[in-house]
């Protein structure tokens, strides 16, 4: 069988005391449940920053798009921060075209986004 | 943007330039009707801006629809394109059988919802849907770069 390098596939790891949430391939509505869960794991372990780093990420959807809104939300009412990593150009031409860009904190490496 | 115009008309279209696409209202097939979107706006000549547009907008259409499945259902796209504009008119119909896996979408929320109609706000020049006789449609139609409408 082939590999299919549109595969979605997530991992979680920590950078400077931050999660960080590694999700590649394309983001849709068959892999958003997955995606989802993998965000919620994470974000229930009460960390003050998440970082999600979609730099291998090859597509969303809205489906996929809404997963990150929701957890954006989530993360600010309980006074913390979900930050993205995201240099796919069309994900960033995405955000921009949704007015999400404006809701997230985007950022273009994992370095950048971890806290100081 | 979601306008008052009607759907594509597909008939007396060009043979070569029209192309369908029949898969299960699933989403683990989604990816089929994205693969064969990108397919058909490059042998259509789109650049290559316009073919990731179309393979997101196409993804939306077919969300759109599977979200009012009411159970085992097919999509069929039908995509057609000219010298000015490419359209796709997608058509949900209830199957007899269920689909091999049946793994459908949760119902998606309202929020779900507006952000798809946004992202399709924002990629193409013209969609909307309809039912007739208990048949779900959905079009979009995507104006060639610096084609004048």
């Amino acid at each position: 069988m082939m590999a299919n390098d549109a595969a979605f596939k997530v991992t979680v790891s920590e950078q400077g005391g931050a999660p960080v949430l590694e999700a590649r391939g394309e983001i849709d509505v068959a892999s958003a449940p997955e995606f989802h869960a993998s965000l919620a794991d994470v974000i229930g372990q009460d960390p003050d920053i998440v970082i999600v780093d979609m730099s291998g990420v090859t597509f969303i959807d809205s489906t996929g798009l809404g997963v990150l809104v929701a957890a954006e939300k989530e993360m600010r009412e309980g006074g913390h921060d979900l930050r993205l990593v995201v240099t796919q150009p069309q994900i960033l031409r995405l955000l921009e075209l949704t007015g999400l860009d404006k809701v997230f904190t985007v950022l273009s490496t994992t370095s950048e986004a971890v806290p100081t | 943007m979601t306008s008052a115009m009607s759907a594509p008309e597909m008939v007396g279209a060009d043979n070569a330039n029209r192309v369908e696409l029949s898969l299960a209202a699933d989403a683990q097939m989604l990816f089929l009707a994205r693969l064969t979107a990108a397919a058909v706006a490059s042998r259509a000549e789109f650049d290559y801006e316009q073919v990731e547009d179309l393979r997101l907008a196409i993804d939306e259409l077919c969300i759109g629809l599977m979200n009012s499945a009411p159970g085992s259902a097919r999509i069929t796209l039908q995509f057609q394109w000219d010298d000015s504009e490419l359209a796709v008119i997608g058509t949900l119909r209830a199957a007899g059988t269920p689909s091999s896996n049946g793994r459908q979408p949760a119902a998606a929320s309202e929020a779900a919802v507006e952000l798809s109609e946004r992202i399709l706000d924002a990629l193409v020049d013209d969609h909307g849907g309809e039912t007739v006789d208990g048949v779900q449609r959905a079009w979009l139609r995507m104006r060639r770069q610096g084609h004048l409408a």
